[in-house]
């Protein structure tokens, strides 16, 4: 009878792949994250316009011959690819303005005397609508290392003025007993990991969350079509009702799989993108440092997460006679996949927690709230395996009430039954 | 040999009794003729038959074994409510159904396939049901029952919502299967197919069972009441015949509708005396008559 199982969850799969539903949400969402990881690089592609060539800022040098020559010099030794200085001899703004007009310039830079502080100008940038922010930054911090240089002049060497330029190192250290004795050479090592964790926790819970509604939901629709259909009373002729419910849990699991994976290449072939390259390392990430205890667990306690509201959902769908009271009929389900969601959501800075301890070890929320406590907080291994316990008995459990409710569920039809109901007619079907 | 019995099979829903005790055998090779009225217990009693529910009473045997889940193998069903998916492709779905009942993906496929030029429609392979008119669909329905070739088959309203000539297609199929050695719990609402398929019957009334038997016994069990009579001329007073209950006058003589078998032959004799007779006939009760009467009667 094994086969059957096979068979049954060969069919869901292919039937589910091929619908067009599945194709087109598909490749909508990976359209739309292809667009959502290229986003900052087209903004910059749009808002820089020419061709990744350096954006020239006039220099209006006029009485500041000095400051004018220090910026350039910063700007050569910073070595930006985005800006570059342009000096324009005398005191006329026309020739600039000209120039901005015809787009030679982005924009131009005056110096005015301030009469409150005798050793540095007021710096004025004037450009056709707003500064963009990169811009400003760039600009703040070019004559930020200017005025330095004039100011203390000959006094203070080229080293000195770098070091008083270093922002202060700060980092911390955590000193409990179960905390890792970690040298300082580790420590950065630790704090990426830590990164990369809370990044580990944050995403298997989204997935968790997401792949959870979306099947859950497509297991009930499934089972509920079949059931108005009619074609539930051939198959339960057929073949055992557990073959049949695990056949389809398994099968749109597999969908579900598939789906995850086809974005997974997705994001890897745009971050193999030459514009994108940088963007892990940016943000000091590396793939290396992902912590393969936190991935593991994290994965066992998603699989076995999902089989939980799985079978719930499974039996909610066979109660329902007709799709469209289906949404209703989820409700409580679907309330508790967010409560399990928010809760972990809420608590990731929080590991600590007396509700998330609690929740730790409710089957129906330790998939999140355990996986918080793994990566981002210390969490004993024997509290691990007795949450992990609890949740696979509870899918043994609620995977036979189930299978039951199936059964009786998939006979009768009309108004979705109350418990109560259920139970005369599990008593009167005597299963 | 017995492929089905029931024996005093009982179900209840809560206070209701769905079926009462009813006891029937189906032959190898036999088309068993189970007939009711809506709601009389027919498809709580071929539920019970599939496995679908469990009877709370009596027994139930295939080829004088208890149920076991082996059977499904050997089982076909076409439900009331045709069962297929709709948007899935045909051949996909039915190989699908008949992989779940044990065949290979090989033989269920040619299996498929015959059938399929058995009903002149080789091209539904690739197409949806919801792409097919009703009565197609029906006939797709009764492919997915068959397509495993099923021992024991059990349709439910096999022939409501057809055309008279897929009537007839499906009715010769039924009867090739029944004659391959096909046992077939057959249940519908029209006597015509019954009396023409079935050699035996069980009217169910209010879940009780009133009728059962050999169609033949139970016709020779009713008392024939109405008289044909055909005649040249005319025939007077027909009326103050003893056991004549009523005369109704037709195109080329009388149908008359007696209370007792003798008074037939007292009519035959009046009607000779005063003209020529061309035909006369005592005709037995129909199974349309029988099912009113039984059901009917109690129906008030």
């Amino acid at each position: 009878m094994n086969s059957n199982l096979g068979t049954i969850i060969g069919f869901t799969f292919k039937n589910k792949v091929k619908t067009k539903s599945f194709l087109i949400t598909t490749l909508v969402l990976a359209i739309l994250i292809t667009i959502g990881m290229n986003l900052p690089y087209l903004i910059k592609q749009f808002s820089g316009g020419d061709d990744g060539k350096a954006k020239q800022i006039g220099l209006l040098v006029g009485s500041q011959q000095e400051t004018a020559a220090e910026l350039q010099k910063y700007a050569e030794a910073a070595g930006s690819k985005d800006y570059a200085f342009v000096p324009y001899a005398g005191s006329s703004e026309d020739a600039l303005k000209q120039d901005v007009k015809d787009g030679k310039l982005e924009g131009y830079v005056t110096f005015e005397e301030d009469p409150a502080n005798k050793s540095f100008p007021k710096v004025v940038y004037a450009g056709e609508g707003d500064m963009s922010q990169s811009l400003g930054t760039y600009l703040q911090g070019a004559l930020q290392n200017v005025k330095t240089t004039m100011i203390t002049k000959d006094s203070l060497t080229a080293e000195q003025i770098s070091a008083l330029n270093q922002p202060v190192s700060f980092s911390s250290l955590d000193i409990s007993d179960n905390a890792k004795a970690s040298s300082g050479k580790d420590a950065e090592k630790d704090r990426n990991q830590k990164i990369m964790n809370y990044v580990t926790v944050y995403f298997l819970m989204i997935l968790f969350f997401s792949s959870n509604m979306m099947t859950g939901n497509m297991i009930a629709a499934e089972i509920t079509a079949e059931k108005s259909s009619r074609i539930m009373e051939i198959l339960i002729t057929s073949v055992k009702p557990l073959h049949q419910m695990f056949g389809k849990i398994i099968g749109i699991f597999l969908v579900g799989i598939v789906q995850i994976a086809a974005f997974g290449v997705v994001i890897g072939a745009n971050l193999m993108l030459p514009n994108n390259v940088g963007m892990l390392d940016e943000f000091h990430l590396s793939l290396a440092d992902i912590n393969m205890e936190v991935l593991l667990y994290g994965l066992a306690f998603y699989i076995f997460g999902y089989f939980l509201f799985a079978v719930l959902y499974a039996a909610i769908g066979s109660m329902v006679s007709r799709t469209e009271e289906l949404g209703q009929a989820v409700m409580p389900i679907t309330m508790l996949g967010l409560a399990a969601f928010y809760i972990g959501i809420f608590s990731i800075n929080t590991p600590g927690s007396m509700l998330i301890k609690v929740t730790s070890f409710i089957p129906f929320t330790a998939p999140t709230a355990m996986l918080v406590r793994i990566g981002m907080g210390e969490v004993p291994v024997w509290q691990i395996l007795i949450s992990l316990a609890l949740l696979i008995v509870s899918i043994l459990v609620f995977g036979w009430l189930s299978a039951k409710i199936y059964r009786t569920g998939v006979l009768m039809y009309g108004k979705r039954p109350s418990f109560k109901e259920l139970r005369k007619a599990m008593k009167a079907y005597k299963i | 040999m017995v492929a089905l019995q029931l024996d005093h099979v009982f179900k209840q829903y809560g206070e209701k009794t769905a079926v009462n005790n009813i006891s029937l055998q189906v032959e190898q090779g036999e088309i068993y003729g189970l007939l009711g009225a809506n709601g009389a217990g027919k498809t709580t009693t071929m539920r019970m038959v599939l496995g679908l529910i469990y009877p709370d009473g009596g027994d139930i045997r295939y080829h004088g074994k208890p149920y076991s889940v082996e059977l499904t193998r050997v089982m076909g069903y076409l439900p009331e409510e045709r069962g297929l998916y709709p948007k899935v492709k045909i051949s996909d779905q039915i190989i699908y159904l008949a992989r779940l009942r044990g065949m290979s993906k090989l033989d269920a496929d040619k299996s498929l396939r015959y059938w399929l030029d058995r009903f002149e429609v080789p091209e539904y392979y690739d197409k949806r049901i919801e792409e097919l008119s009703k009565g197609n669909q029906q006939k797709m329905g009764f492919i997915a029952a068959i397509v495993h070739k099923p021992q024991i088959l059990i349709l439910d309203e096999a022939f409501s919502g057809l055309d008279p000539v897929n009537v007839e297609l499906l009715k010769v199929t039924v009867k090739e299967l029944r004659d391959s050695g096909t046992s077939i719990l057959f249940s519908t609402h029209r006597m015509e197919h019954v009396e023409e398929l079935c050699r035996r019957i069980t009217i169910l009334h209010r879940s009780n069972t009133v009728v059962q038997g050999d169609i033949r016994e139970i016709k020779s069990r009713y008392p024939r009441e109405e008289v044909i009579l055909y005649t040249q001329g005319q025939v007077n007073r027909l009326d103050s015949i003893p056991g004549v209950k009523s005369v109704e006058s037709v195109e080329r003589g009388y149908h008359i509708h007696i209370s007792t078998p003798d008074t037939a032959q007292l009519i035959l004799q009046h009607a000779m005396a005063e003209t020529t007779v061309e035909r006369f006939e005592i005709k037995e009760p129909t199974l349309n008559q029988i099912f009113i009467q039984e059901v009917g009667e109690s129906n008030e």
